[in-house]
């Protein structure tokens, strides 16, 4: 035992060391020059230098496959932007690999490489850990893809275009019940993830308020495949609807499963859910999948469809929500900057917290006095291999 | 500017913490997996436990958290390393990576926790106090290479063995390595909570566990600043990319990939192999005599007087699944006795002094060596009572250093150093040199004081016999026993070994040794032993030996045979089971097969039926 003591004393000998060099050394960016304002308003702007904007998307690890759907719509937005006149963008894409590590790094190099903006990160997770770095050097940061309660109050500084789960599952849920006649449903979440387990928790909030039973809660993890034994399971319970909130991964055979096992009464899903791969992968098992979302990929809206179209032509794919999302992000930065013809962090900061009513893909698009995004969100179901409005 | 890049350099610091609780396990040969899973616990209790800064202040809460984190990542290695401490290699990494799984599951469906959204942390430290505690750490490492502890760790990673039979406790260090490592984990575990504001069960998963892994095997586990290179190394090649302009995406992961493959496959030591290591030999003081001023530091062991008994035999045997390898011995070797013991290969030599030195439990009889009864008592307690021996095959700490290995040796009879030695205390120093001095002497006394600096893996096969023979010396050991010290020696050598022996007999040392070269045998030692399937056939001293009907027939066959030129006693006739060393039959305790005794031929070439 004397060796373990001796470990001891050495870990308190090296916390009091530690104590001798504390010292904050927070640097702050230098603020962005002067020269990034502009002449004009709007289409008529003018800006010089070109706007540099850092975007932290995680293009490899577990998030990789949101962050491809990302980059898509951030270069396709990029791209139409080049076709402007007046304002010209450096947009930087980096990759967090999906680690904490990379992306606190990340949002140190792009606050202090001087960049007007930073787009992301994705998962909002990251977003905890490392808009702060932003907030404290004093550069606008937009969220296009976090859902998570409690970023946009990380400070003033940070904004983001995503629906937040708490904005679109009770609608969801209102719809579902209205529609189905909804009294008892079994709930299936995986736990192991944070934005399924805070859409559980819109979910779970949701039916209560709704009035609605819940006869089963059910967790798996985002890495499971095969859900027999919990649909069977789940069965039993003999309920209304089956609510998931869950990963695309997962919920693409999950809902094959569950048709396959004769569970034929709506599966209600949450953002994971709204991805044409849904379709695509579970063919007729889709049919009937219930599907809140931020975007509504089948409106016809002018932008949306100019959106779909140009995605297409393109990638030769059809967009989801995530491409949609940091589309609209970028146009949505383009809007701000043009609005007061300035790319300063500080000017960028205050147009961005002062949109109104932008058309959008989204659809007409503002942003909240908590930097929250407000715009229509929409409960869709899958009919004839498509999501179709659910009314 | 440094600042500029605060934020690497801090995660170049955590990184080497994290990869330095790897190292406190690989330096002692244990493979763990189950650093993450003490990293995440310790960094959630701390996150739970420790007040606000708020209340105490920000380095205050710092320092109340990292004392949690450790000692909660110190308790979990104890929880966990007590009942996985006898799982070796791989099974290890399994066992300590289930460990951490179920970590990550049971914080996952915490409430406490935050489950997969985790637990928002004040970010605190900064980059100074991540270097600090990175310092703090090495520095623990660095003193802990040259002290008594961590020689004795490294002895166990390179032949766990040998390193028992030099009177190491290999469970006790194993388990305190593996507590260092949860310390270590834990520390690493909290400053990166302290770091990145917010901790999720999925930030310590098995990749974490992997890179850290990786990290400390990149930049070398055997050498103190290895994690150091390793986590600069994995952190800066990122960094590297990005400021050369490689695109984002997939090709970044694989040129990182290949690169590391790059290091692991030209440099297999690790990036910290490219440091030279210096090794030292104390200047000799000339004063060879035992009773030269270092003496005075190590421990004295009290010898048995000579005509006292030393080892008493009675009924002794071992059974392999119904094969009699040693059956009935009663032998009683007396302090100042050179016995040897000879007989045809699988006669149960190796077997009879596996079981005196303890190293494998006899199935029958009973026998006390220097007052303990062996069967029941530990290798290290046998050794600790004054048995050191040598292996029939090497068993020398390979990577080592011929003095390193001789240090080890005396492990024994030095003190432990460590925690003076992180003290800067003189006395540590002194005791050190005392240590050094007994190695050096021992080396002097088997004729290896030119190699002291050279791996022992480097020396030659005669010289690699007698480095083992200087190891067993280290420990100033009452009974000596040699197990065919003399193979693969040249005529020349193994005439010096002789007298070597008989000058060691004659500093009152008594040895029991085995060995095929029957003249030396005959010339070296006081009484001779004899063994044939398992018993023995004869015994008495030389002269009765050579001239012994039974003796002569187990050798060389019976009379009818033709008749043979020379006479082995002489040393002109070759010995007929004394042949190359790797043809003898593996019967070393590790390659112990049920039934090898019986399925050896007799030595003679007549068939017994014969007459």
């Amino acid at each position: 035992m004397r060796a373990q003591l001796t470990t001891l004393a050495a870990a308190s000998a090296a916390t009091i060391l530690l104590a001798a060099c504390g010292s904050g050394e927070e640097g702050g960016g230098s603020a962005a020059s002067g020269e990034r304002a502009g002449e004009g308003t709007g289409d008529s702007c003018t800006i010089e230098a070109p706007v540099p904007i850092g975007a932290v998307l995680s293009l490899t690890g577990a998030a990789a496959s949101y962050g491809e759907s990302q980059q898509k719509g951030l270069e396709l937005a990029a791209e139409e932007l080049a076709e402007k006149e007046g304002v010209t963008y450096e947009l930087t894409i980096e990759d967090d690999q999906t680690d904490p590590r990379q992306g606190i790094t990340l949002f140190d190099e792009f606050v202090t490489s001087d960049v007007s903006l930073i787009i992301g990160p994705t998962l909002s997770n990251a977003a905890v850990q490392a808009d702060p770095i932003a907030q404290e050097a004093g550069v606008p940061v937009l969220g296009i893809s976090n859902t998570a309660a409690g970023v946009t109050e990380i400070g003033d500084y940070i904004h983001r275009n995503s629906l937040t789960e708490s904005a679109v599952i009770p609608q969801t849920i209102a719809k579902a019940t209205e529609e189905y006649g909804l009294e008892k449903v079994v709930v299936m979440y995986s736990n192991d993830d944070a934005f399924t387990e805070s859409g559980f928790e819109a979910f779970s909030g949701a039916l209560e308020d709704e009035g609605v039973e819940v006869a089963e809660e059910i967790t798996f993890s985002k890495a499971d495949t095969d859900f027999r034994a919990l649909l069977t399971q789940a069965k039993e319970s003999q309920p209304d609807a089956l609510v998931v909130s869950a990963l695309i991964e997962a919920a693409i055979p999950l809902v094959t499963q569950a048709r396959e096992l004769g569970i034929d009464v709506p599966i209600i899903g949450g953002n994971g859910f709204n991805n044409p791969r849904l379709m695509a992968d579970a063919g007729d098992a889709a049919e009937g999948v219930v599907v809140g979302a931020a975007w509504n990929s089948s409106s016809d809206n002018p932008e949306n469809q100019a959106f779909l179209e140009a995605f297409e032509a393109k990638y030769d794919a059809q967009p989801d929500q995530f491409a949609a999302q940091a589309y609209t992000g970028l146009k949505l930065v383009d809007e701000a900057v043009r609005s007061g013809c300035s790319a300063d962090r500080e000017a960028i900061k205050e147009a961005l917290g002062g949109l109104e009513n932008v058309p959008t893909v989204l659809g007409e698009f503002s942003i909240d006095e908590n930097r929250d995004a407000v715009h229509p969100a929409v409960v869709q179901v899958v009919q004839d291999g498509k999501f179709t409005v659910l009314e | 500017m440094l600042l500029e890049y605060a934020t690497p350099l801090t995660f170049v610091a955590l990184g080497a913490i994290f990869a330095y609780s790897f190292y406190a396990v690989l330096i002692a040969g244990q493979l763990s997996l189950g650093q993450a899973g003490f990293a995440s616990v310790a960094a959630f209790s701390a996150a739970a436990l420790a007040p606000g800064r708020e209340e105490v202040g920000e380095v205050p809460a710092l320092l109340i958290a990292v004392a949690i984190g450790m000692t909660v990542g110190a308790l979990a290695a104890v929880v966990l390393g007590l009942p996985t401490m006898h799982l070796r290699g791989v099974f290890l990494a399994i066992a300590t990576l289930g460990f951490a799984e179920a970590v990550r599951v049971v914080l996952l469906n915490s409430e406490w926790t935050g489950g997969a959204q985790g637990l928002a942390v004040p970010r605190i430290l900064t980059l100074g106090m991540a270097w600090t505690a990175l310092a703090v750490v090495a520095y623990w490492f660095w003193r802990m290479g040259r002290s008594r502890y961590g020689r004795a760790l490294e002895a166990i990673r390179e032949d766990e063995l040998a390193a028992r039979s030099m009177g190491i406790d290999v469970g006790r260090h194993r388990l305190a390595a593996f507590v260092t490592a949860g310390a270590v984990a834990g520390l690493y575990g909290v400053l990166f909570a302290y770091y990145v504001r917010l901790i999720a069960p999925n930030d310590f998963d098995f990749a974490a566990a992997v890179e850290g892994l990786v990290t400390a095997v990149v930049g070398g586990s055997t050498m103190f600043l290895g994690p150091l290179l390793g986590s600069g190394f994995q952190t800066m090649v990122p960094e590297i990319q990005r400021a050369v302009g490689v695109e984002a995406g997939w090709i970044r992961p694989f040129l990182a990939s290949l690169l590391l493959l790059v290091v692991i496959l030209f440099l297999p030591g690790g990036l910290a192999s490219l440091l030279p290591r210096r090794t030292r030999m104390p200047a000799s003081s000339g004063k060879d005599d035992e009773d030269g001023d270092g003496r005075s530091h190590l421990a004295t062991r009290r010898h048995p007087g000579a005509g006292e008994t030393v080892a008493a035999l009675t009924a002794l045997g071992k059974e392999y699944g119904g094969v009699h390898a040693v059956r009935n011995i009663d032998l009683e070797v007396r302090a100042g006795e050179v016995v040897g013991l000879i007989g045809p290969n699988g006669a149960g030599k190796t077997t009879l002094v596996n079981m005196i030195s303890g190293l494998v439990p006899p199935s029958s009889g009973g026998a006390t060596v220097l007052g303990v009864t062996i069967g029941r008592t530990p290798v290290h307690k046998v050794a600790s009572a004054g048995v050191s021996r040598t292996f029939q095959h090497s068993k020398l700490f390979n990577r080592l250093s011929a003095l390193e290995n001789v240090l080890v040796g005396g492990h024994l009879v030095s003190r432990p150093t460590f925690l003076r030695r992180l003290l800067w205390l003189p006395s540590a120093r002194r005791d050190e040199q005392a240590a050094l001095e007994q190695a050096a002497r021992c080396l002097r006394r088997v004729g290896l004081a030119d190699s002291a600096g050279i791996r022992a893996s480097a020396l030659s096969y005669g010289d690699q016999r007698r480095l083992e023979i200087a190891r067993a010396l280290a420990s100033d050991p009452s009974l000596l026993i040699l197990d065919e010290p003399a193979a693969g020696m040249n005529h020349v050598e193994a005439a010096k070994l002789s007298t070597l022996i008989r000058s060691l007999a004659a500093d009152g040392l008594t040895i029991l040794f085995i060995e095929h070269n029957v003249g030396m045998v005959l010339e070296t030692c006081t009484r001779v032993v004899v063994l044939n399937f398992g018993e023995v056939i004869a015994s008495g001293t030389p002269e009765e030996i050579a001239a012994d009907p039974a003796v002569i027939e187990a050798y060389l066959g019976t009379e009818d045979d033709e008749p043979v030129t020379g006479s082995i006693a002489e040393g002109t006739l070759a010995d007929p089971t004394g042949g190359d060393p790797d043809d003898v039959a593996p019967d070393a305790v590790i390659n112990v097969h049920p039934g090898a005794a019986g399925t050896l031929d007799p030595p003679d070439t007549t068939p017994r039926n014969a007459t």
